[in-house]
């Protein structure tokens, strides 16, 4: 097992390692940021000096060394667009992702399970038709769009609800006494973004545990247990509930760092201070360290999450593990 | 009885001389500082504000982008005139417009500068402190010119030969050759070498800690910010000019209009940017919303690609068609709801020495689809020809409605949308940004500091962001350089744009308003609250020290 964690760990550190690697190369593809910066008719001195400030009039490869020993100081770098150190801005905006994200995966697990399982165990009748358009339209209509039609109904029309940002509450490392309060204040300034996003996932949720509850249900040792005479509430949630829920925890899992992560376009509609309007910002401003940040936590995040998926499968399991 | 009698009237006494000792404190000292004969500055005296009441009130503002705490720090300020925003509200300068002048004083009392250009002078008006109590002196003045490297640094840099500190108020600024620009420059809504940086402060908490917790002399206190999501500033009411009328002003960067408007619909937001555009006819409608044209500049069009060979561009014949093909009238109606003038030149007439495109200097082109289209003819296209078309983000309905405009005539376009930084990198490239020789690029730029600010970005050929480099053009601007008379110089800058016109070199369309929408507790009701919108070739309605609001509940 111990030799198992540690082919892991590699794995893991490797993929991290090809990941910045990637992304450093990328976003300089997209093009010169100091142009962008500069403003129309910039004095050549003044785009020499910005870029002079942020390191890009050296070589690439001295830029890639300076880049990685800096990250494993746990140094980001310095936004171009935003002037202040990386890291700073991110932790400063990971806690409002944090808080949207969970509290949409919570809508969406809450939206998506029941119904999923009910469309199964009431498969073909008029439950499971219901369950298959919730289904469709938590797919097929964008959040974007379910965000600006409850800003309308719910702020603009009964006013109701806040349509901008996140509220006074925020989570300061340095200050105790708003961790916990944090998640709890100004939960109407989370209603409608968190609903958007975890409507949008809620679809997804609702099919994969809707077709691995068919699946299990149709299994041989579920038609055994029947057969035994087992009450029905007890072959589904002794017997197949918990089988049915391994791909459903696997999905929820990425949900949850992609609700967390990437939620861009609700976070825009909101004007919520997450981190993927970071990456938005980013993106189009063309500030390499934010982009480079950004995408190394999600990249992280999502490494860790397999790291411990994969002890776990192998704890589960051990032909996993003596198989590698 | 009588020790309450001397008393009493020994601190009326003592009120009226402070009183007439804050007074003469505002009244500028008329001695001269530099010798010899002077150059006739119009520089309009500072209107100090003797009403001293409370701050009161939170004024919510949505900027039309993300926040950028680089905006805060003087020292680095970029050309994006959206900076000074940021400006007016913590720091103060020199001279800077305001609504009672494009140049108006500020910290400074009183300026000269020689008549040969080698010598600027400024006395700085008495008591001036930054916020935190600590004096602001000429020291802080030279400081901040020295650290300065944003925008035109080199220039002003390459020009000194060095700054002499008379005395805590004087201070005289030596260059190495005449530098007619200076005054232009240096004022507050051109470059940011004008607003005054506290040298004691920003070297104590240096560059980063002056951005995250910036500190002036302007007034407003930076409280708190979210960097690219928030700014919260607080009253000063040790301002010099007055006290700042509102007690909390929060600025949020705000990218989607749509949340905007939904933002001063539900009372979240008291004054949005940027309300052009689909939504206008919304905020026109409620009857809870006012807003103000606030022209900027006028839109216009580039054809970077006119002196390649093989361009249709090159002919003057094909540039006049495609100005009178295009319906000015009609593409005011549609998008900014009538409130745009079809305008007869490309430069904001706001702008000192620009040319008035309202029928003054110049006429508003003509709509005439039949003589275009005979242009066309005649230039060799009577078919018309294909094209690409790179309007300004997130103009691309107005990008549509113009090139339906030429097709009329048979100018096929295909549209090229980009990203605003990524047109705004495009077109800082000049005619270099855009390959081939068929591209027509609508721009936009209500730039400060008069009309050759303008001339020297896009119309001669030693910038970078060049579009035009004709030999007419570049002797009459090689001229305007040389030349220490301020006449003769705009004499040649109105010579200059009258060249691009009457060649339709640049090809403009109307004059833009970029409407800003208030909401019901901005103060005063009706309609006098336009007057925020005072202040010459500004985008934004500042200073801020001036905006009213109800009282928070």
């Amino acid at each position: 097992m111990k030799k198992y964690l540690l082919l892991r760990a590699l794995y893991s550190m490797i993929t991290l390692w090809l990941l910045v690697t990637i992304v450093f190369a990328m976003v300089r593809l997209t093009g010169d940021p100091v142009k962008m910066k500069g403003e129309v008719g910039a004095d050549p001195a003044y785009l020499q000096e910005i870029r002079r400030n942020w390191g890009l009039d050296r070589p690439v490869y001295a830029q890639y060394a300076s880049f990685i020993g800096n990250l494993l100081m746990g140094d980001f770098g310095h936004s171009f667009e935003k002037a202040l150190p990386v890291r700073t801005i991110y932790f400063e905006r990971l806690p409002n992702s944090l808080k949207l994200g969970f509290t949409a995966f919570v809508i969406s697990v809450v939206i998506g399970v029941p119904l999923g399982m009910l469309s199964a165990l009431k498969v073909n009748s008029w439950w499971d038709s219901a369950g298959k358009l919730i289904a469709l339209l938590g797919l097929s209509v964008p959040g974007f769009f379910v965000g600006l039609v409850l800003i309308i109904v719910f702020g603009v029309n009964l006013g109701w609800l806040p349509v901008l940002g996140k509220g006074r509450s925020a989570l300061l490392l340095s200050d105790p006494s708003t961790w916990v309060p944090f998640w709890f204040q100004d939960w109407r300034y989370l209603a409608m973004p968190a609903f958007a996003l975890g409507w949008f996932f809620s679809g997804a949720m609702l099919r994969i545990t809707r077709s691995g509850m068919l699946d299990v249900l149709g299994s041989d040792y579920i038609k055994l247990v029947r057969l035994k005479g087992v009450p029905e509430r007890i072959v589904v949630v002794k017997h197949a509930l918990k089988n049915s829920m391994i791909p459903v925890l696997t999905v929820a899992g990425l949900n949850l760092l992609i609700m967390i992560n990437v939620a861009v376009v609700i976070e825009v509609i909101f004007n919520w201070p997450g981190v993927g309007m970071l990456l938005y910002d980013g993106l189009t401003n063309r500030d390499f360290p934010m982009v480079q940040g950004v995408v190394l936590m999600f990249g992280l995040m999502i490494v860790l999450l397999n790291f411990v998926i994969d002890v776990l499968y192998g704890y589960v399991d051990p032909r996993v593990r003596l198989s590698r | 009885m009588i020790k309450r009698f001397f008393a009493s009237f020994a601190a009326v006494l003592v009120l009226l001389l402070v009183t007439c000792r804050d007074a003469d404190a505002q009244k500028p000292t008329a001695t001269r500082i530099l010798s010899g004969p002077l150059v006739k500055l119009d520089i309009k005296d500072a209107q100090v504000d003797p009403g001293r009441g409370k701050p009161r009130g939170t004024l919510t503002v949505a900027m039309h982008f993300a926040l950028d705490p680089g905006w805060l720090d003087p020292l680095e300020h970029s050309y994006a005139v959206t900076m000074q925003m940021y400006d007016y509200l913590v720091h103060d300068a020199m001279i800077k417009p305001m609504p009672y002048g494009e140049a108006a004083y500020s910290l400074a009392e009183h300026a000269e500068v020689t008549a040969d250009f080698r010598r600027a002078a400024f006395r700085l008006r008495p008591g001036l402190k930054f916020q935190d109590g600590h004096p602001l002196t000429t020291e802080d003045v030279k400081w901040t010119y020295e650290k300065f490297k944003g925008a035109y640094a080199k220039q002003f840099h390459d020009k000194l030969e060095h700054i002499e500190i008379v005395d805590d108020r004087t201070i005289i600024f030596h260059f190495k050759e005449p530098f007619l620009d200076f005054m232009d420059l240096y004022n507050g809504g051109v470059s940011g070498i004008g607003w005054i940086v506290p040298k004691h402060y920003y070297t104590k908490v240096g560059r980063d800690g002056f951005k995250a917790r910036p500190m002036g002399a302007g007034p407003y206190k930076l409280v708190s910010q979210e960097a690219g999501v928030q700014m919260v500033f607080e009253a000063w009411e040790g301002y010099w000019r007055r006290t700042p009328a509102t007690k909390t002003i929060v600025v949020k960067g705000i990218i989607q209009l749509t949340a905007r408007m939904a933002g001063l619909q539900t009372g979240e937001l008291d004054l949005a940017f940027g309300m052009t555009g689909k939504l206008l006819p919304r905020v026109m409608a409620d009857p809870n919303l006012r807003w103000d044209p606030n022209f900027t500049g006028p839109w216009w069009l580039m054809f970077p690609g006119y002196n390649e060979p093989g361009s249709p561009f090159r002919d003057k014949r094909v540039r006049q068609a495609i100005s009178l093909a295009i319906n000015r009238q009609f593409l005011v109606k549609q998008e900014t709801q009538g409130i745009g003038k079809p305008w007869g030149n490309w430069i904001s007439p706001e702008n000192r020495d620009a040319l008035w495109g309202d029928g003054k200097d110049v006429p508003v082109p003509e709509y005439n689809l039949e003589k275009a289209k005979q242009l066309l003819a005649h230039a060799g296209f009577p078919d018309g020809f294909d094209f690409e078309y790179v309007p300004f983000p997130p103009y691309f309905d107005m990008g549509e409605r113009i090139m339906n405009d030429l097709r009329a005539i048979g100018i096929r376009g295909k549209l090229q949308m980009l990203e605003g930084p990524a047109f705004r990198s495009k077109v800082g490239q000049g005619r270099k940004g855009y390959p081939g020789n068929r591209s027509i690029v609508q721009n936009i730029d209500p730039r400060a500091g008069g009309a050759k600010t303008n001339l020297a970005v896009y119309a001669v050929c030693g910038s970078t962001a060049s579009f035009i480099c004709e030999p007419q053009i570049e002797a009459l601007w090689t001229k305007h350089q040389a030349s220490l008379d301020l006449v003769e110089r705009e004499r040649l800058v109105k010579a200059i744009q009258r060249i691009l016109l009457d060649e339709y070199y640049f090809v403009p369309i109307y004059w833009n308003p970029f409407v800003h929408a208030v909401g019901p507790r901005v103060l005063p009701e009706g309609q006098a609250f336009h007057r925020y919108w005072d202040t010459l070739n500004a985008p934004y309605p500042w200073p801020w020290e001036v905006w009213e609001v109800r009282a928070d509940k």
